[in-house]
């Protein structure tokens, strides 16, 4: 261990860590394969190909309309509230067909957890029981198991000591920042795999978005994380790989710090250095 | 090279005067450098008086080019080429207000060698002003072209007139040993080969950057890679 104290000759006779294992390719939490999503006659998504990294965070940039939001929703079926979709292609989850006939809806968004751009804590109920709602619908009683529990995904969101002598309060009587975390808390509570986020911090201030990244950053230790920004810097800042879409189709994903510093693809390169359209 | 305009407009004001700051700087630099060695192969005190005197304009534009690039880093958050070219231009400025650094020592010992009678070993140094020169000029075209090519060919050419450099070093210590009384003038000389080597350095060190610029790709210090494997 080094110590402040150590001289440079006492450093290097120490000498240096060995060099890290040559890392592994991540393992792949989603496979898509040639999915396409029409609403009605429009085609949203056209053809996309990808793998999401497990416990990595994937963020999807590009213009408004490009289908990102379409996406990210495919994911975890939340698409299907919208009238007239249709989905071709496959979407496999841990290797299991998430729109196979016998696949319960309901069942994949408790495994894929999303979270909006704009919080929504149900506004009838306290901060605690926003946070066990997922629970109780999901037919748990146990009274310890929910406190347990209740604290845990609060302290993960990040969440705990800011509220922990106000959770009967209405979760509605947070700031927008911590509404944000108690709906990431309401995500967790159930233990999902994979949490998709839409724009999470686009209505937050500096100081709530730094937190909201923060605390991504942390839960992708356990978590695979997709998130949906607009935002290019929060992108390059928080997410291990990129995929920039547009008009639906995915025109490049890779590693962000290469599509950050040199695209491959012309389209990437003038959608992030500003000079669309 | 036309590249496309950014949809913020000011964006684009601010990455042209940047790179207009740079090409000034040097447009200066190269300017007293030939001065300084006209002013040695001339015996002309003048020449060596505007050399020097151009510093001073090369040290503002390094530092205006410093404040200009960490703004524009802050204020635009570019990425990607944007990026690459905003970071070369801050670590580009540097080599050139070397260049001019040179052009000053150049200038300072010609002034010294135009005190006493003229040497013919002076003739020496103009091969390798004209290597050096070239390499300097290609370097900055390189970059503002985005020329990989025209870059490569830079580094390639520092070896040769590192040779130079040191057959020069080496003929005119022998002269200082067969000629004591022009000690001075031989040592000022090889002072003068020895900047113009150091010109080369730079000009190296602009060109891969510019190779940065515009491959996104580092070329530096790949020898010594292949050399500890």
């Amino acid at each position: 261990m080094e110590t402040p104290e150590q001289t440079v000759m006492e450093r290097l006779e120490q000498g240096t860590a060995p060099p890290p294992e040559a890392e592994l390719p991540p393992a792949h939490t989603f496979e898509v394969k040639n999915m396409s999503i029409w609403y009605d006659k429009k085609r949203a998504i056209d053809n996309v190909t990808m793998d999401i990294a497990t416990k990595h965070v994937t963020a999807i940039i590009g213009p408004s309309g490009c289908g990102k939001s379409t996406f990210l929703r495919a994911l975890n079926r939340m698409h299907e509230l919208t009238p007239k979709t249709r989905l071709e292609g496959t979407v496999l989850l841990q290797g299991q067909d998430l729109y196979s006939s016998n696949i319960d809806p309901a069942i994949v968004r408790r495994r894929v957890g999303m979270v909006f751009q704009k919080s929504n804590p149900f506004p009838t109920m306290t901060i605690g029981e926003n946070v066990i709602i997922g629970l109780r619908l999901n037919g748990v009683r146990d009274r310890k198991f929910l406190n347990e529990r209740l604290e845990k995904s609060l302290r993960m969101a990040a969440l705990w000591d800011e509220v922990k002598d106000d959770l009967h309060k209405p979760g509605t009587s947070l700031s927008g920042g911590q509404q944000q975390r108690l709906c990431i808390a309401r995500t967790l509570a159930v233990e999902p795999e994979v949490i998709l986020m839409d724009e999470p911090c686009s209505a937050l201030d500096p100081i709530a978005t730094a937190k909201i990244e923060e605390l991504i950053y942390e839960l992708k230790t356990n978590y695979t994380i997709v998130t949906v920004t607009h935002n290019m810097q929060q992108a390059g800042r928080i997410s291990d790989f990129t995929a920039f879409f547009y008009m639906g189709r995915l025109i490049e994903f890779g590693a962000t710090t290469k599509i950050f510093t040199n695209p491959t693809e012309k389209q990437t390169e003038d959608y992030i250095t500003g000079r669309f359209g | 090279m036309v590249i496309p305009k950014h949809i913020l407009g000011t964006f684009d004001e601010v990455l042209t005067s940047l790179r207009k700051d740079l090409l000034m700087m040097a447009g200066l630099a190269e300017r007293s450098l030939d001065r300084a060695l006209k002013g040695l192969l001339q015996r002309d005190d003048d020449l060596c008086a505007n050399a020097i005197a151009d510093d001073e304009e090369i040290d503002q534009l390094e530092k205006q080019i410093d404040k200009d690039g960490f703004e524009i880093l802050l204020r635009f958050q570019p990425v990607a080429s944007d990026l690459r070219r905003v970071v070369s231009a801050i670590k580009l400025s540097p080599n050139i207000e070397r260049v001019g650094d040179q052009a000053t020592n150049i200038a300072k010992r010609a002034r010294k060698l135009n005190r006493h009678p003229p040497l013919p070993e002076v003739e020496w140094i103009v091969p390798m002003q004209a290597y050096a020169m070239s390499m300097f000029k290609d370097s900055i075209n390189a970059y503002v072209r985005e020329n990989v090519e025209l870059a490569n060919s830079v580094c390639s050419r520092d070896k040769q007139l590192d040779d130079m450099n040191r057959d020069a070093n080496k003929k005119l210590t022998e002269r200082m040993m067969e000629d004591k009384d022009q000690l001075r003038g031989y040592f000022n000389l090889l002072l003068v080969s020895r900047a113009l080597e150091r010109v080369g350095d730079h000009a190296t060190n602009i060109a891969e950057d510019a190779v940065y610029t515009a491959a996104a790709e580092d070329i530096r210090h790949k020898g010594s890679l292949i050399a500890s494997t």
